[in-house]
């Protein structure tokens, strides 16, 4: 409890305070314009908190991500636009129900269920993430090379369509992650005799370039030169029915429990918690055939969903270094920059740090009940009447002026123009970007743990595989390595025999 | 389409495995062992998808580029922006941009653009020179002038 005390101390000052209500408000506005998504603003905003306060930091990156996650339903309901990929699910019901005059409800409706999905994902992250954290104290180097390898394994198979690809990712990112100096021996790897290269890629320059050059593009090649009309953004007030709230109660609960544990597997995201919420409430009501035709219940079980994905996602990054999904790395790319190794034993050495982001995980979900609704949708919206041409530069610009201040180089504006062109064409060919950031963050713990746990051992390789507990995360890693194989192999031969029976 | 990208792809990682497992023999010991087992995963994987796309027999329809012409125009303007960014100095290459980005993707609201730059020149002005404090390349119109800028 003492844990949460002192965290809530840290949280409850003017900085956290203004960082999560800025961040919040500005989290709705970029969920709301299609084109613009959190992982974008978060690798956008990562650069510019190097001289915060890590609560400042970490407390604007939640603000934006649980903000995103509503903002996403505006466009979804109004325009049948997802504004970000979590908010699919939330255009089925949400853009009939507009049609039928109920925007401003459909709109009330979201933002509560992406509050109460938002505010039970954050409680079971501050139950389970400290207890998984515990089980970890007994790990040594070995365990800590298995977890690094296990993470990207999973993330890499998990994360794409192509899981071969998704582990050519993942060690592109070890690769990338091993350039300059060698922190044991000291001796410069790949770098060209360049002294920009010894202190390796800069993670946050090759970030921000994966993550927000490829959409910008995106952006350019549709070209959007007018915006929206202002009458397609009216809105119409309509009163809840009595009792119509809480018959919301139970969607609420299934989807806050599907979005919960989809956010603790590896590699799954808000649109997978939002689809399998939303399937699950139109399976589970007496009338599925509403569901589509604009059921409320479709807009809570969607928006619940993909808001309670949010902080359990953090729980695998916070108490073991792996993140499930991109947003989880963005977060520890963040506790990087403030100089914090994610993994075991961050629970131990900052724990203010640690329970402070759950907190503000908690507060950012509750924020969402002041800040979003109907009147402030009318302000959000208003943004989309700005022709989407014109967001290409700005976007552009921000990108550059945070990248340039980390480090005042002109060097690192070409690496990001590289990497980000690189995303672009490697997402076109299925290739997913998440393994490669995650290759690049745990590269560095997973080479020096294993070098450490053979030096232990005096060469003796056998120890990687002979200690219980990472045994069994040697064999759970070659599983998930594993298991696409089986998969498509068995795939093959029921298709073998379906093909001899014909 | 499918095909020929997985082909480039597969090829494109199997020479960079190989350069880097062969980069890696320059660094004794340790230093030198892991990059190497990296670079040769990385060039089995690379070769995984050659093989492949090369026994695949299905030539699906996979767009590389949605509008060729903009993506290329939008590459293009980034490329120059960032090599005038030190050189002419962060708002005036910026303010540029925002005016010429916009025009090479065919947009013709030329007030309408002028007045969008200015006011997103000046709020990032605001925020990153007058808040943040962040040093940002000089502007070269301010030496021209002999100002302090």
């Amino acid at each position: 409890m003492d844990f949460y005390i002192n965290a809530l101390k840290g949280v409850l000052t003017f900085g956290p305070i203004a960082a999560m209500i800025g961040a919040t408000i500005l989290g709705v506005f970029i969920g709301a314009l299609p084109g613009l998504n959190p992982v974008m603003a978060i690798a956008l905003l990562l650069p510019l908190t190097y001289s915060m306060d890590p609560l400042v930091a970490l407390g604007m990156v939640a603000g934006i991500y649980n903000g995103s996650m509503y903002g996403g339903a505006i466009p979804s309901i109004l325009l049948r636009i997802p504004g970000t990929p979590a908010s699919i699910a939330t255009t089925f019901d949400g853009f009939p129900m507009a049609e039928k005059g109920e925007a401003s409800k459909a709109l009330k409706i979201a933002c509560y269920s992406s509050a109460i999905g938002g505010i039970a994902s954050a409680i079971a992250l501050m139950t389970v993430g400290p207890l998984l954290a515990k089980v970890t104290l007994l790990f040594g180097p070995a365990e800590y090379f298995w977890i690094a390898v296990f993470g990207m394994a999973s993330v890499g198979v998990m994360v794409g369509s192509d899981p071969v690809k998704g582990l050519m990712a993942a060690l592109l990112g070890l690769w990338v992650g091993t350039i300059g100096l060698d922190n044991l021996s000291g001796q410069a790897r790949y770098t060209f005799d360049q002294t920009w290269l010894l202190g390796g890629m800069p993670l946050i320059v090759v970030l921000v370039g994966l993550y927000a050059l490829p959409p910008v593009l995106q952006l350019a090649e549709k070209s959007d030169f007018k915006g929206l009309s202002a009458a397609a953004l009216k809105l119409q007030a309509v009163p809840f029915k009595p009792g119509e709230l809480r018959e919301m109660i139970p969607t609420w609960l299934r989807a806050s429990g599907i979005g919960i544990s989809v956010g603790i597997l590896p590699g799954a995201g808000g649109n997978i918690a939002a689809f399998l919420s939303y399937n699950t409430a139109k399976n589970a009501d007496k009338d599925p055939g509403s569901f589509g035709k604009g059921n409320p219940k479709g807009v809570a079980a969607a928006e619940c969903g993909n808001n309670a994905d949010n902080a359990a996602s953090m729980i695998p990054a916070l108490a073991l270094g792996i993140p499930g999904n991109v947003v989880a790395a963005l977060v520890l790319s963040a506790l990087v920059i403030h100089g914090l190794q994610p993994g075991p034993q961050l629970f131990q050495l900052s724990p203010v740090l640690v329970g402070g982001f759950m907190m503000e995980m908690l507060l950012t979900s509750l924020l969402i009940l002041f800040l979003g609704g109907a009147l402030s949708t009318r302000v959000f919206a208003q943004f989309q009447r700005l022709p989407g041409v014109l967001l290409v530069p700005s976007i552009l610009i921000l990108m550059c002026v945070g990248v340039y201040v980390i480090n005042g180089r002109a060097v690192d504006l070409w690496i990001m123009l590289c990497a980000g062109v690189a995303g672009y064409f490697l997402e076109k060919v299925n290739v997913p970007l998440a393994p490669i950031i995650l290759g690049m963050i745990l590269g560095p713990m997973a080479e020096q743990s294993v070098r450490r746990a053979l030096l232990i051992s005096r060469g003796d390789a056998t120890e990687l595989v002979t200690r219980p507990i990472s045994a069994v995360l040697a064999i759970a890693t070659v599983l998930v390595i594993l298991w696409p194989i089986y998969k498509a192999m068995r795939r093959k031969s029921s298709l073998e025999s379906g093909a001899g029976l014909v | 389409m499918e095909r020929r990208q997985d082909l480039s792809l597969g090829a494109i990682f199997v020479v960079l495995g190989i350069a880097a497992a062969w980069g890696a023999t320059a660094y004794s010991g340790a230093s030198g062992i892991y990059p190497m087992v990296l670079g040769i995963l990385l060039a089995l994987c690379g070769a995984i998808v050659l093989i492949r796309a090369i026994r695949s027999e299905i030539a699906a329809e996979r767009v590389l580029i949605d509008a060729p012409v903009k993506l290329y125009a939008a590459i293009a303007v980034g490329v120059i922006y960032v090599a005038l960014v030190v050189p002419l100095g962060f708002y005036t290459s910026s303010f540029l941009l925002m005016l010429a980005l916009p025009f090479a993707l065919g947009f013709r609201r030329y007030a309408y653009a002028l007045a969008v730059a200015a006011i997103f020149t000046a709020i990032v002005y605001i925020v990153f020179s007058v808040f943040l404090e962040r040093p940002l390349p000089r502007e070269a119109i301010l030496t021209l002038f002999g100002s302090g800028g």
